[in-house]
């Protein structure tokens, strides 16, 4: 059983007085494995923030359907095994971080006499227990998600949405709760994560999904998403220049008119092939012409390459 | 239960953040200090002879009733006053994006929330209303030995009339997502619509037309009935004869089909 299911989500919101419609999820599907670090990524208006509300039942599906946890989205009671930090999340400001805790972990469904106890852990690991009796009012931004971290962990939920948690805290605050994450998904806990942070997505995720206008473009892990399997960089031991590279490859040559070659310095070429067969065409015709090659390896793209990459395209623009 | 409990009890907390309930509370106070200072200074031969004995005559009933007229009266427009204004800002609150999330990611019912938010409102208005009335009416029982429990049913009639409006501004408020047009609503149902209303009949035989009158009829059920109330309360406050108690069961009535209706909305509601 996987964690989350998604089912052909389709979410129109209706326009109000405008009366213009707007399609947030189109035909979404997807499925997240439990105890993965998921990352979906898209950029803003993408939908993301629309399929985790869907998910938790904040915004109602149009049409489709999906469960979590084995469960149908709309048993509001699966909730307790789950926690969610939204975007820009607001506390009740007259609350202290110790009753805000209390709060959301009794709405949570914890009746527990241990609470106290768990406030404490919780505040200690997102360093927040010397602002414990201290009202949200007076929070930074940083703080609050630290304490939106602590509330959605409260009670230990198989499964935690995470919408931008990283958002407005500093590089060492980032990495601290980077490392919660993953401290997290070694005692099971399947994390969702929301953010338009590339690098910081790559870091964690051990599955990623890339989202724009409501639609699924790419999922697969990081590896696998930033690998392309038809394009190699060769390095040679020779020289080579310009005026090589276009005469050979350049003009149509009926053998080769599918390839492309591009120097990346004088001893580097990056090389676009179908398959295998073309590959060794592009070593074939180097050797033929002298040239000694050192060494051939995959060509990787970031994960912010591919990301404007696909948007891009997406949009039918330019870079 | 428990969900009901956890969100009414965050209202009630939300209400004394805010200096609401400390206002409703100071107000209470200053009005039970008047009347403790009224009765202590003011000497019992300015109401006529009688006043001082121990056991209660009728001429200590009537002034002790005029006195609760005195304070019935006000006390009830002047608390649904406060209470509406108190209550305004609940719902737009907890519609707030960011706050709204949060609380429908728990394991909780959209019904409960919105329960949650009734009860917790109603709960603070009641203790307030409650405060006042009975050291009030402690007041005038150690001032007058009179001793009528039927003065703190006040309590629950002021209540029920703040209720009702409360459920109208759930109601708009879930809508609307505003506090201001909400609060006033109520205060034009309170002081205008439901005076109206209530004396149709008599505004009526200026009026010789089937139509309006249908019309004033309908309206009268759609409103809240707040001036029906208030004449049941100065009834019940005063020991007169209580002609009828069906406004407490339309009113009842009433705010169980507008706090469905809020709860059917709010159920269908994207946030």
């Amino acid at each position: 059983m996987n964690a989350i299911e998604v089912d052909q989500l389709t979410k129109i919101y209706q326009g109000g007085r405008s009366k213009v419609e707007v399609t947030a999820l189109d035909n979404f599907s997807l499925s997240v494995s439990k105890g993965e670090i998921f990352g979906l990524l898209g950029p803003n208006g993408a939908g993301k923030t629309t399929l985790i509300k869907t998910l938790l039942g904040i915004v109602f599906p149009t049409t489709g359907s999906a469960t979590i946890l084995g469960s149908d989205i709309s048993n509001y009671k699966i909730k307790n095994r789950i926690g969610f930090l939204p975007e820009n999340h607001r506390f009740p400001n007259y609350l202290t971080a110790e009753q805000t805790l209390k709060y959301f972990s009794q709405l949570g469904g914890n009746t527990t006499k241990n609470i106290d106890k768990r406030i404490d852990e919780l505040l200690l690991l997102v360093r927040m227990s010397k602002w414990k009796k201290m009202k949200v009012s007076k929070y930074s931004k940083g703080m609050m998600q630290r304490l939106g971290l602590a509330q959605a962990m409260m009670n230990n939920p198989e499964l935690i949405f995470l919408d931008e948690p990283t958002d407005g805290v500093d590089p060492i605050g980032r990495k601290e709760i980077r490392d919660i994450l993953i401290d997290l998904k070694n005692n099971g806990t399947t994390i969702f994560l929301n953010s338009h942070l590339l690098s910081e997505v790559e870091l964690i995720s051990d599955r990623v999904a890339i989202m724009n206008s409501g639609k699924l473009l790419r999922v697969g892990s990081v590896e696998e998403l930033t690998t392309s399997k038809e394009a190699y960089i060769i390095e040679t031991t020779n020289s080579i220049d310009n005026d090589f590279v276009n005469a050979k490859y350049a003009n149509a040559d009926t053998s080769l008119e599918n390839i492309t070659v591009n120097l990346e310095s004088s001893t580097k070429l990056s090389v676009n092939v179908k398959d295998n067969i073309e590959l060794n065409i592009v070593i074939d015709s180097l050797r033929k012409n002298g040239i000694n090659i050192k060494s051939i390896s995959i060509q990787k793209n970031s994960l912010e390459e591919l990301f404007v990459s696909l948007i891009t395209d997406e949009r039918g623009g330019t870079k | 239960m428990k969900n009901i409990y956890t969100l009414s009890l965050l209202t009630f907390r939300e209400a004394l953040s805010k200096k609401i309930f400390l206002f409703f509370f100071s107000v209470s106070t200053f009005v039970i200090v008047v009347f403790a200072l009224l009765f202590v200074f003011i000497s019992p031969e300015s109401f006529g002879n009688g006043f001082i004995s121990s056991t209660p005559t009728s001429f200590d009933n009537s002034i002790a009733n005029g006195i609760k007229i005195f304070i019935v009266f006000p006390l009830y427009a002047g608390g649904l006053f406060i209470s509406i204004f108190s209550v305004s800002s609940f719902i737009p609150s907890l519609l707030e994006k960011g706050n709204i999330d949060l609380i429908l990611s728990k394991p909780v019912s959209r019904d409960q929330v919105i329960l949650g938010k009734f009860f917790g409102g109603i709960a603070m208005v009641f203790v307030n209303i409650f405060y006042a009335i009975f050291f009030l009416w402690l007041l005038i029982g150690l001032k007058f030995s009179v001793w009528d429990p039927y003065f703190l049913l006040s309590t629950f009639t002021i209540t029920l009339a703040f209720t009702s409006l409360y459920a109208v501004i759930i109601l708009l408020g879930i809508i609307t997502r505003s506090s201001m047009l909400p609060m006033v609503v109520s205060y034009l149902t309170f002081f205008i619509f439901s005076p109206i209303l209530s004396s149709r009949d008599t505004l009526l035989t200026f009026v010789n037309n089937e139509f309006i009158s249908g019309i004033f009829s309908i309206l009268y059920y759609l409103v809240p009935q707040t001036s029906d109330l208030s004449t049941l309360n100065t009834d019940l406050a005063v020991g007169n004869y209580v002609s009828s108690i069906i406004p407490v069961f339309t009113s009842l009535a009433y705010i169980i089909l507008i706090i469905s209706s809020s709860i059917f909305i709010f159920r269908k509601k994207d946030y």
